[in-house]
């Protein structure tokens, strides 16, 4: 009865359907969204160019930021192996004599933050020199040895941070012996900043093309939303509330994100198949073990749930924009 | 079930569709809303489906007031308000079925309810052996009592119908009236708005007529010098 109206739509339902268990309305609403998915599943499959297309779009604009996102990754991941190799040198006055070196090499061995350290001792460092660098003749005219002793120092795992490698190259410089301590980390630095910057233009991009998507969809939906006005119109009029006439278009969304989510799967999987054969033979070429990881399991199902999270989005963008002018004000004429 | 309490429609400062309407309807009562093109029968229908609000007065239906209701309890009283269109409003994407099981899914009732429900209903209108034909290839006729049985399905208290015989010829117009009747029979309110006066006349019963806005006959205490009707 009318009268009752105001009580919450569940109840009234039960009631109508004469007392009824409350497990049986949760599974008629379930039997509704399974069918309500389908049902907009089906629709896309009847018109399989557009809905191809637009799974195209979305397919290219979220590969393009998740390929730059694994390819930073893989920088990233270079860097980071070699800060784990990271040794500090430090060279020590030319006038310190070898005793006083290997003693200052067991004491900075015993610090807690260095794992071993070891000593090149002048005439041995000249004599590599001499092998190395093919100056053997110019080295001749030398009167004495230009080198000095040399530490080479590993840190210990928990020291091999960026401030905990400066905290040792500090203390280090505070000896009287050591005329100068070097780690050779500049590079990498540099290569951090990079990858930092490209980190940030990268989700930037992220962002703009998440955007993107969601407008695409939007888009889309507000036309599938004009395609089913008559329905709409209908289902308000015999009393659907907003959202049973939203729920089909935002499975559509989350369809459409699906579809576009597997698209740039496939279409990553592809040019890391093509772009992996050259890779490797430059990253041979600077001896180095740099590969592009490809996403995963996980990460493409991140990346598929991600899409289908911005497809819904944009449906209830366009259906929040455009199913409430659908009203059935005008239905009955004059 | 259904009164209107000195209700006034105003669209633009110029156009009044309403004027002080007051008129009452009991549970199982049939009625006749008739008037010229643009007396405001249509605005009426509107009211009490809350498509649109009174700027003054009062719609009640089934003891509710429906000038304070929240918008988002719209749906749950159109799903006691039965409404049968003279274009009918069926969607030609679906079966007979699925047009009739519309009220009865935005409910949430379960398929075996849906199906139990669609076929009595189709019954009532002797359609029953067209369930899984596409409404267009059923005549007018037919149309409209497939409209009617979607209106009925969820068994309303209410039952509004706009023209519901303006296409067709006069015997199935008298065939749909007996349905009418039949429903106002079993409790059921009908009012339907139509300019068919033959049809009435033979009817014998309620009528509410509209003139310009104001309720000429039929209202429960006539502000013009109207005769009543009955």
């Amino acid at each position: 009865m009318v009268t009752d109206s105001r009580q919450k739509p569940e109840k009234r339902r039960g009631a109508n359907r004469g007392r009824s268990p409350a497990s049986n309305q949760a599974r008629s609403y379930l039997d509704h969204h399974r069918k309500v998915a389908k049902d907009s599943a089906q629709r896309l499959w009847r018109s399989p160019v557009a809905s191809m297309m637009t799974w195209m779009v979305m397919g290219v604009a979220l590969a393009l930021p998740v390929a730059l996102l694994l390819l930073l990754g893989s920088l990233q991941g270079v860097s980071a192996g070699w800060e784990n190799s990271a040794r500090i040198t430090a060279y020590l006055s030319l006038d310190v004599p070898v005793e006083q070196a290997r003693e200052l090499a067991s004491e900075i061995d015993g610090d807690g933050r260095v794992l071993s350290v070891e000593m090149v001792d002048r005439d041995q460092a000249l004599a590599e020199f001499r092998v190395s660098s093919g100056l053997d003749d110019a080295l001749d005219f030398l009167d004495d040895n230009p080198l000095p002793h040399t530490l080479l120092v590993t840190p210990e795992d928990s020291a091999r941070s960026a401030d905990g490698v400066q905290a040792l190259v500090t203390f280090m410089e505070g000896m009287d012996a050591v005329e100068r301590v070097q780690v050779d980390l500049g590079w990498l630095q540099r290569l951090n900043a990079i990858t930092d910057i490209l980190a940030r233009a990268v989700w930037a991009l992220a962002l703009l093309l998440g955007a993107a998507v969601i407008l695409v969809i939007g888009n889309t939906v507000r036309l599938s939303i004009e395609n089913r006005r008559d329905e709409i119109l209908v289902a308000k009029l015999v009393g659907g509330t907003d959202a049973f006439v939203r729920r089909p278009f935002l499975y559509t969304g989350a369809w459409f994100g699906l579809g576009g989510g597997v698209v740039a799967w496939v279409l990553i999987q592809v040019s890391l198949w093509w772009l992996n054969g050259p890779i490797e033979r430059l990253a041979s070429l600077y001896q180095s073990e740099f590969v592009i990881h490809g996403p995963g399991f996980d990460g493409a199902l991140a990346l598929i749930i991600t899409a289908m999270v911005l497809g819904w989005l944009g449906a209830w963008v366009a259906v929040k924009r455009h199913l409430d002018d659908i009203e059935p004000g005008d239905i009955a004429g004059g | 079930m259904i009164e209107f309490r000195q209700v006034t429609k105003r669209y633009d400062s110029d156009h009044t569709a309403l004027r002080q309407v007051n008129f009452h309807l009991d549970r199982g009562e049939l009625a006749f809303l008739t008037g010229h093109s643009g007396a405001g029968k249509s605005t009426l229908l509107k009211l009490i489906m809350v498509m649109e609000r009174p700027t003054a007065g009062e719609v009640i239906v089934g003891g509710q007031k429906l000038n304070s209701l929240p918008r988002r309890q719209i749906p749950y009283i159109r799903r006691h308000i039965g409404v049968v269109f003279q274009n009918h409003q069926l969607l030609f994407d679906r079966t007979v079925f699925d047009n009739v099981a519309m009220p009865l899914e935005v409910m949430g009732a379960s398929p075996d309810d849906i199906g139990r429900r669609v076929r009595a209903a189709l019954d009532k209108v002797g359609l029953l052996n067209k369930e899984k034909m596409n409404p267009m290839q059923l005549s007018g006729g037919e149309q409209q009592r497939v409209g009617i049985a979607r209106a009925v399905v969820n068994k309303p208290p209410v039952l509004l119908a706009d023209e519901p015989t303006g296409n067709l010829d006069p015997e199935l117009s008298a065939d749909i009236m007996h349905l009418f009747t039949e429903f106002s029979q079993v409790g059921v309110t009908v009012l339907i708005a139509t300019h068919d006066i033959a049809l009435i006349d033979q009817m014998n019963k309620r009528r509410l007529t509209l003139d310009h806005g104001r309720m000429i006959v039929g209202a429960d205490a006539p502000l013009t010098g109207g005769v009543s009707g009955y």
